[in-house]
């Protein structure tokens, strides 16, 4: 499903090379969970900005469902990221103007859906997410658990293969982590989607069968967590 | 529809900024609409008139404002081609009947004149045609049109008073003029009388401005035209009546370049403003772009959203300025009417502007069209942006040391393209070219300036206050992009403020400098109340007698005229050269000042203004060929000078040459030198005294007359000066949006500032203090391109508009001037966003998002 062979992304900062991932090579298969943990600055979040085709690779190749992303362009990644990735993010990203429905409607509106069979689909997977009765509400007027339940809908809009999420419970309070957490393992049971998440956290780490750990860029830890 | 959503919702959130960016476009259509409105309003009136007066009209002879000699009808009327030609005079004349401005007098043959005009009178008059003896025998006959009888409460039988070369006469309306035809010209304010008692009227001797002729039936325009022009030789124009409209128009050349150039100005304001704010968006947008981007959408989805938007407000603002334009063209095509009179002499009757559709969808087309262009730049920026960098807060703002390189490089190589361009090109498309490429390289380069001038302020900064001096530049120079946006808006605002002004200055110092070398009679004796009208002349020897005036002690005679040259109206000022050069003391742009005066008061040679020669790619010893109506005169060209009498050139030749060629001895200028100690008011006092009984007669002092000059310069630089006052605004405006900009973009920074200590008094002084060194850069910046532009400005005058050299003059005035106008609009335009910054907690400006 996601293969990376020797992945190097090296970030210029003044006159100054940063190195955020040195050869990374990993492997995830269809409808795995996998956590990738590390310290602040191993190279998380730019692992899942180049599996998500946010960015490009300094050497090394991607494979998404056997396509090379770093062969592509600009509009071919947007397409990749249209047609195969679903983004949750730690910061929501919702856009503040556009209600829960809308927000969720959207992607699917970039595919070119009709208004009204985006948002019949939006209103179903708000209901999923358990916000059937927030469908009109503005991200504002939403707690912080209610936001990320609207994220997750949206990614998950299209029946993206593949679903990205970056400390999805970081910006939320222990209980509501929780219950974020809860909602991904249920939507995994029943979606089957393959999930790659970047989090601090232990127990997020720990709700997924497979653990990866970055330090310097690199890989130091793959493992895979029996389920009960 | 959802992205619409979006467009709605941010709009919604910055009423302020759209209502003036769509404001912007407005301005620009609605000076595009009614530039081209009114000058469509002054031609169509112009052609009206012609229209209405030419009648059966197939061809017309004439010879320029100076007429010729009656003889010529003669020699017209024994053509067999011709059936019938009528002699014809036209003036406007001042009426004195209160509130009725000039009221066009069209002298004609009564006896001959039907086959050319109908006259259609009301009941009962029509004996008066069908009895040409009653025009002929009382000379103050006069028929007016209905409309202008109703209008002064007139009938048959009712007296008016009009101006004429011997002073205010009386004349009897004979008849009245059903409406229609002849009528319809010059708005109705239009009278007909003989045209030998307008001779006399207007002093002009026995003179006719044109004949007016029908050919037999069955001969075509060509035949008669080349029968016309066989017997009468090359100094005589012989043209249908509408190609009068063509002369108009060439008379209104310089005229319209301006209301063209002002509405091109005004586009591009709005442009500017579109551009402004689209930018602002981008910036503001990005965390809204880059979540579009993360869930797929592609570039040219984006850019579509831009430009969308773009359209829209373009649309909004384009309907909006074509309505406002409009209305502002009834008021415009009266201001040009006036400036007409005033500056050339031509009197128009223009009755408001009517709506044009064409010309108003036009214009509302061009207000999307340049809305939509102005922000194709943000959009492209918008689609380029990094979805990773967009969600990561202030990353955007830092430019690489590699952006910074290819930044420097790409100015080096447009300066030095502009440099090649100036120096080897040749042809006008280089020329604009490289002005291009210099602002390019600009542009390119403001990011680097910037950071040069910031570091250079620091030490000013730190010196007044410490903490806050140092806050604000650093943050200026974390944030390259940013400061680099606001400081390009102000340096190419002020570029054109440098730009407009100094072309003003410069034109207004040559204008002195001419005035103080020319125009240094003490007094000038006229028939025209204002000296640019040539309507009424005097006979020379008038100059005599005024030379017997005590406290003379020289008269110069001046006739003046617009005559055609290569089928444009040019003025020929017939001056007594010899005389002239001894009081005139002009320094020649070309040609030895001894020989072209000598050679020019023998009559061998001409000296010519400088828009003249320039106009045509005349040098000095070229040949002018001159209609006359005594044939074709040639004359070298011996000098070229500085002078500004009329916008399509001047020919200046020697009295005793005009009057052999051209058979006339009247003029309508004497320039007077007073003997040394003489008061000029009191010689006055003696000139209308002794000879202006029984004549229409004006004494000017020379500061009259320069007051008049100065008056229609300031008339025409008026829309110079409402461009610098917009784009004074558009400086003002562009500091007050990116800053406004800056400081929401900072919020979270600002916050940290609070949150480890920072007082609220020294936050605020630290964004007034970034707030005023942008305008400090942005000022020193702009007034450098500044004066680059004025180079390019003043170039694009010779080369393209007037065709005037001029001397290159920094408007150090206008610059002092704007040294506390912007800073003080930097400074007022961060009161705001300070305030803003300071009201809320620290913790929640640290969480914003």
């Amino acid at each position: 499903m996601i293969e990376l062979r020797q992945v190097w992304k090296v970030f210029l900062n003044g006159r100054r090379e940063v190195v955020a991932l040195r050869g990374v090579s990993l492997s995830v298969r269809r409808g795995e969970t996998v956590a990738v943990v590390g310290p602040s600055g191993s190279g998380k979040s730019t692992l899942l900005n180049l599996i998500g085709g946010l960015d490009r690779p300094s050497r090394g190749r991607i494979l998404l469902e056997g396509r090379n992303l770093a062969e592509l362009d600009d509009d071919e990644l947007a397409l990749v990221r249209r047609e195969k990735i679903g983004f949750v993010f730690q910061f929501f990203h919702l856009l503040p103007t556009l209600t829960c429905v809308e927000n969720v409607a959207l992607p699917l509106h970039l595919r070119g859906w009709s208004r009204r069979s985006a948002e019949a689909r939006a209103r179903e997977l708000l209901a999923l997410v358990g916000l059937g009765e927030r469908l009109d509400h503005l991200p504002e007027e939403l707690s912080g658990g209610e936001r990320q339940r609207v994220a997750i809908a949206r990614a998950l809009a299209a029946n993206p293969p593949v679903l990205l999420a970056d400390e999805p419970t970081g910006n939320l309070d222990t209980r509501t982590g929780a219950e974020i957490l809860t909602l991904l393992a249920d939507l995994h049971t029943r979606l089957g989607t393959t999930m790659l998440i970047v989090t601090h956290d232990a127990q997020v780490a720990r709700a997924c069968a497979r653990v990866v750990t970055l330090r310097d860029g690199q890989i130091v830890g793959d493992s895979s967590i029996q389920g009960p | 529809m959802l992205l619409a959503r979006l467009s709605w919702a941010y709009l919604k959130k910055h009423r302020l900024r759209w209502a003036l960016t769509i404001a912007g476009v407005a301005l620009g259509v609605a000076v595009l609409v009614a530039m081209r409105l009114a000058n469509q309003a002054v031609l169509s009136s112009f052609q009206r008139t012609v229209q209405g007066i030419a009648g059966r009209t197939q061809l017309q002879v004439h010879a320029g404002d100076l007429g010729f000699p009656e003889e010529v009808l003669e020699r017209v009327q024994a053509l067999p081609e011709v059936a019938a030609a009528a002699p014809v005079i036209e003036a406007a004349l001042d009426t004195g009947l209160p509130g009725q401005g000039y009221l066009l007098v069209v002298g004609v043959d009564m006896t001959g004149d039907r086959s050319i005009r109908d006259y259609e009178f009301d009941s009962g008059e029509e004996a008066i045609l069908d009895d040409p003896l009653v025009f002929l025998a009382q000379p103050d006959s006069i028929i007016v049109t209905r409309e202008f009888a109703e209008r002064n409460g007139l009938g048959v039988g009712s007296r008016i008073p009009l101006g004429t070369a011997q002073g205010t006469r009386w004349f009897t309306v004979r008849g009245i003029m059903r409406p229609g035809g002849l009528s319809q010209a010059f708005g109705g304010n239009l009278a007909v009388m003989d045209v030998y008692a307008l001779q006399y009227v207007l002093g002009r001797g026995r003179r006719f401005d044109r004949i007016d002729v029908a050919l037999r039936e069955g001969i075509s325009l060509e035949q008669g035209e080349r029968a016309l022009r066989q017997a009468l030789g090359p100094g005589f124009e012989i043209e249908p009546p509408s190609a009068r409209g063509r002369h108009f128009e060439a008379i209104l050349r310089s005229f319209s370049l301006t209301l063209n150039i002002t509405s091109l100005f005004a586009v591009l304001v709005g442009m500017f403003l579109i551009y402004n704010s689209f930018s602002v968006a981008v910036t503001q947008r990005r965390a809204e772009i880059g979540i579009l981007r993360a869930l797929g959408a592609d570039r040219s989805t984006i850019r579509r959203l831009f430009l969308s938007e773009a359209a829209v407000a373009g649309l909004v603002g384009a309907l909006a300025g074509a309505a406002a334009g409009w209305l502002m063209a009834q008021w415009v095509a009266s201001y040009v009417g006036r400036l007409m009179q005033e500056a050339y002499g031509v009197v128009q009757n223009v009755e408001g502007a009517p709506a044009d559709w064409r010309l108003l969808v036009g214009g509302a087309g061009v207000g999307v069209l340049a809305s939509v262009v102005a922000a194709w730049i943000p959009a492209r920026a918008a689609a380029r942006v990094d979805p990773v960098l967009a969600l990561q807060k202030g990353r955007h703002q830092v430019l690489s040391a590699g952006e910074y390189r290819v930044r420097r490089w790409l100015a080096g190589v447009a300066a030095g393209g502009a440099a090649l361009l100036l120096t080897a090109g040749r042809s006008p498309a280089w020329f604009y070219a490289g002005y291009v490429l210099i602002v390019l390289a600009a542009l390119w380069l403001t990011p680097a300036l910037a950071r040069g001038l910031a570091r250079g302020l620091r030490p000013l900064l730190a010196w007044l206050r410490p903490v806050e001096g140092g806050l604000a530049v650093d943050s200026l120079l974390q944030a390259p992009r940013r400061t680099s946006a606001t400081v390009a808006a102000l340096m190419l605002s002020l570029a054109m403020v440098v730009g407009f002004g100094g072309v003003a200055r410069s034109i207004y110092d040559s204008l002195v400098e001419w005035v103080e070398t020319t125009l240094n009679p003490d007094l000038f004796v006229t028939p025209n109340a204002e000296i640019a009208n040539r309507t009424y002349v005097v006979p020379a020897e008038l100059g005599a007698e005024v030379e017997r005036v005590p406290g003379v002690r020289q008269v110069q005679l001046v006739r003046s005229a617009r005559v055609p040259y290569q089928g444009v109206p040019v003025l020929l000022v017939a001056a007594d050269v010899a005389k002239l050069a001894r009081t005139v003391r002009r320094r020649p742009i070309e040609g030895d000042p001894e020989d072209m005066h000598r050679r020019t008061a023998a009559g061998e040679a001409t000296i010519v203004s400088e828009s003249f020669a320039r106009l045509r790619g005349l040098r000095v010893g070229d040949v002018v060929e001159l209609p006359a109506p005594k044939g074709l005169l040639r004359l070298p060209i011996a000098g070229i000078v500085r002078d500004y009498s009329d916008q399509q050139g001047t020919l200046l030749i020697d009295r005793a040459l005009y009057r052999t060629w051209w058979d006339d001895d009247t003029v309508n200028v004497i320039r007077v030198y007073l003997a040394p100690g003489a008061s000029a008011a009191e010689v006055k006092r003696a000139i209308l005294e002794q000879c202006g009984r029984g004549r229409r007669l004006f004494v000017l002092a020379n500061e009259e007359v320069r007051r008049y000059i100065f008056r229609l310069a300031d008339q025409w630089f008026g829309m110079t000066y409402n461009q610098i006052a917009v784009a004074i605004l558009v400086a003002v405006l562009g500091v007050v949006n990116t800053l406004t900009v800056s400081i929401t973009d900072r919020r979270r920074e600002l916050g940290l500032l609070l949150a480890v200590g920072g007082l609220r008094p020294q936050v605020r002084r630290t964004i007034w203090m970034e707030a005023l060194a942008i305008g400090l850069i942005g000022l020193l910046l702009g007034l450098a391109l500044g004066a680059v532009n004025l180079y390019y400005s003043l170039e694009m005058t010779r080369r393209d508009l007037a065709g005037l050299s001029l001397d290159y003059v920094f408007p150090a005035s206008l610059a002092a001037w704007l040294i506390p106008v912007i800073l003080g609009a930097a400074f007022l335009a961060a009161l705001g966003p300070a305030a803003a910054a300071v009201r809320g907690s620290p913790a929640e400006a640290l969480e914003y998002e």
